[in-house]
């Protein structure tokens, strides 16, 4: 026993030298060191590091640890807190400034001559801007497309689609490009998209998820059933999309996104809607001959907007010195490496409109970035109400769409309950908040005179 | 002893016992007395709601919310497993204590699990349940030509719990992703914690017994009735107040892993719950509330344990 544990000590001295001898060396003297919480990849990595050479003065750490809002407003509030980190969309914006963790960098930015409302994509100001004031500077932008697989179109002797079209179109194509083997398996299905991509249907069809004033939630209203309808329909009426049970039979993991992208990438399906930022995993298929065109369209030509912006922290002691990173998020460095990565697009407009962003030589084959570019115009990024919990919200439209996604309810039954709910969410929030009591009160009064 | 002599050793004794006694108070007691406060109070991470007492308002409100019972029901449908986990625990541990050539090796491959990672094990079972794919459904196929359950996407239950009210609904009869948890469950629990229990309390039984039904002429069944199993009532005893407990607490990991609370909030339970409403959804007072309910129901299904259970512990 004594020999085993005079071993055991020895093996752990030893394994401590090694950790010792191979732990990262620290920064050079002098830097100033900022963390980062994002998520971890390449892209990331690469857009820091171009930052470091930049600023020689600072070194930005990433922290894909302590990634989400709940970490960060906790550690934040807890003094703790990363100096920067991400805001995916308008609610959480909301929740870090109301949370008091988010920087009012307006006056900051404006010094350097930055707008956020002048220079950026629309479709990001949920992100960044919030009640007039701006709290970060968007990450990146990004819109929905449909990407194709050429060589399905080619062996099924379709001609590649063009331009704007309808849904009742596109699902034609879907059809004639769903393919199954002699067991009835499916080789590849016409059409794949992820179901957080729900706010696009029922906009398309004229929906909204909340009243224009942000007071009551009308997703029960028929324009939005009908839009959520269309993507059961897909499914179970058209045929033309996996259910759960087929998207699990083909799920892959890994990789940016979800399991649709490399399903998609290992051709298993004709079309998706999805993102440029989808190049950053497609780009490793080198088999892969890609197209893209814009999204089929419901009665109203709108597409779903989205991004990240970079916030931030109030509480940190070297917020002047994060200031210097959102300011090389407006600059063109940084802007031309999001377009050259694909991760999504360039959060500033102007940068979008090079010949480079247009033709990378670095990827001849990518003759569709245009696409992205036009649709950006027209993006409209998802509605929020400052009258409930965007998350509770989520967890409640979620739970619907699970029973219409799995056939256990129509889009209209599944959008009423998820109202109903919603609503009595709102009821309740407006009894425990004071400041949203009056703002409700002054808003539904209006609208009643 | 006299008193300069006990002061003298209650010194020492403090210098052993404080360290571990202010991790206690700091890390223990000190957050568990903090969550009674702000169970008290409408705390909410988002400033905009100025901080005030409200006494009991979050329990009363969580009585009457829907939501909190569909997700109590979810938790204790999620022990109906316990019975079967605690017997296989103990069939597993008879089976062991023989004495086997090789059986060190087969104690550590039955306890695998427990130190494997869960996460990988979590992993590993989802791939498991595809109902496409996976071996399970394979298997199914194989023995009955029917196409298996759909397992983890699907909200159907052996009892047919409905998805948005508490009740039963016919439409909702079958397996689905509840039932794949408890077969996990279940097949976590066998080698694990309760069969080392039972390991080590089937070594303490002393042979005299065995001696003694063997001279009095009983068979297998009648020395295991007779014998083993009053014997190992205050161990059997000890897991089922464990298993209570953990059953209580449990779904954490699997719904944070595998389903994300889903299909429908179908595997979200009480843990999980308290989990969303702190860190997604900010209401800290809320949650704080429904941690201290769940806390009231595992300490009263504990007394209740140990009021009826402990009858049966007879020497």
């Amino acid at each position: 026993m004594k020999h085993l544990t005079a071993v055991a000590l020895v093996g752990l001295a030893i394994l401590s030298l090694v950790a010792w001898a191979i732990q990262p060396r620290p920064v050079a003297d002098g830097r100033i060191i900022l963390t980062w919480v994002s998520d971890d990849n390449p892209a990331r990595r690469e857009q820091i590091a171009l930052f470091n050479r930049l600023h020689p003065e600072y070194c930005v750490e990433l922290d894909p640890a302590n990634s989400g809002s709940e970490k960060v407003i906790v550690q934040a509030i807890g003094g703790v807190g990363p100096d920067l980190f991400d805001c995916y969309d308008g609610f959480q914006l909301s929740a870090y400034v109301k949370s008091g963790i988010a920087w009012d960098v307006t006056d900051e930015l404006a010094k350097a001559g930055i707008d956020v409302a002048r220079d950026a994509w629309p479709a990001a100001f949920p992100n960044a801007l919030y009640e007039g004031r701006t709290y970060g500077f968007p990450t990146n932008a990004g819109c929905n497309a449909i990407w194709f697989n050429k060589d399905i179109f080619d062996r099924c002797g379709e001609p590649y689609p063009k331009g704007s079209w309808t849904w009742a179109e596109f699902i034609g194509v879907a059809r004639r490009l769903t393919v199954q083997e002699e067991g009835g398996r499916v080789r590849h299905f016409g059409f794949l998209c992820d179901w957080w991509n729900w706010p696009q249907f029922v906009s398309q069809w004229g929906g909204r998820l909340y009243s224009e004033d942000g007071t009551r939630c009308v997703a029960d209203s028929p324009e939005a059933c009908a839009g959520i309808q269309l993507m059961q329909d897909l499914i179970y009426k058209h045929r033309v999309m996996p259910s759960p049970v087929e998207e699990a039979a083909i799920a892959t993991a890994g990789g940016w996104g979800s399991g649709t992208i490399t399903f998609f990438g290992a051709g298993k399906g004709a079309m998706a809607l999805g993102g440029r930022w989808w190049l950053c995993t497609l780009r490793q298929y080198p088999n892969l001959r890609l197209g893209a065109v814009e999204s089929p369209h419901g009665p109203y030509r709108v597409f779903r907007g989205y991004g990240r912006a970079t916030c931030i922290n109030k509480n940190s002691p070297r917020r002047a010195a994060a200031l210097e990173f959102l300011k090389y998020m407006a600059g063109k460095d940084y802007n031309d490496l999001i377009n050259h990565q694909a991760d999504a697009l360039a959060p500033v407009i102007r940068y979008c409109f090079t010949p480079e962003f247009l033709h990378d030589p670095e990827y001849p084959a990518e003759d569709f970035n245009a696409v992205w570019r036009d649709i950006m115009k027209v993006a409209v990024p998802d509605q929020i109400s400052p009258f409930v919990n965007g998350n509770v919200a989520g967890r409640i439209f979620e739970k619907q769409l699970d029973l219409v996604k799995n056939g256990q309810k129509t889009g209209a039954e599944a959008m009423k309950a998820a109202a109903r709910r919603v609503d009595e969410e709102i009821a309740k929030a407006i009894d425990l908040d004071p400041s949203l009591r009056v703002r409700y009160k002054a808003l539904t009064e209006k609208a009643r005179l | 002893m006299r008193p300069r002599a006990r002061h003298r050793e209650f010194v020492p004794a403090m210098g052993f016992l404080l360290p571990n006694f202010l991790g206690f108070l700091v890390f223990t007691l000190g957050p568990v007395l903090f969550s009674l406060g702000v169970s008290l109070s409408n705390w909410n991470l988002q400033r905009t709601i100025p901080f005030e007492w409200i006494g009991l308002e979050n329990f009363l409100d969580l009585l009457t919310n829907q939501e909190f019972w569909l997700y109590f029901v979810n938790t204790g449908y999620l022990m109906i497993g316990m019975p079967a986990a605690i017997a296989g625990s103990l069939g597993l541990a008879l089976l062991l204590s023989q004495r086997l050539r090789g059986i060190v090796a087969y104690r550590t491959l039955f306890y695998l699990p427990t130190f494997t990672s869960g996460v990988a094990l979590m992993i590993l079972w989802k791939a498991l349940y595809n109902p496409s794919f996976g071996p399970i459904n394979a298997a199914i196929e194989w023995l009955t030509g029917l196409h298996g359950p759909e397992w983890l996407l699907s909200t159907a239950n052996l009892l047919g719990l409905d998805v948005e009210q508490v009740g039963l609904t016919l439409k909702q009869w079958g397996l689905g992703a509840r039932d794949a948890l408890i077969i996990m469950g279940v097949w976590t629990a066998i080698g694990g914690n309760s069969m080392l229990l039972y390991l080590a309390a089937l070594t303490n039984i002393p042979l005299e017994l065995y001696e003694a039904a063997q001279i009095d002429g009983a068979g297998r069944w009648q020395t295991f009735r007779s014998v083993t199993w009053p014997q190992l009532a205050p161990t059997t005893f000890f897991i089922v107040v464990m298993s209570f407990i953990g059953g209580l607490q449990g779904g954490f990991d699997q719904a944070r892993v595998m389903t994300a609370g889903g299909p429908a909030g179908t595997t979200t339970t009480l843990a999980y719950y308290i989990y969303t409403k702190a860190f997604q959804e900010f209401q800290i007072g809320y949650a704080s509330a429904v941690s201290w309910v769940l806390f009231i129901m595992i300490f009263v299904i504990t007394l209740i344990n140990w009021r009826f259970g402990s009858r049966e512990l007879n020497y």
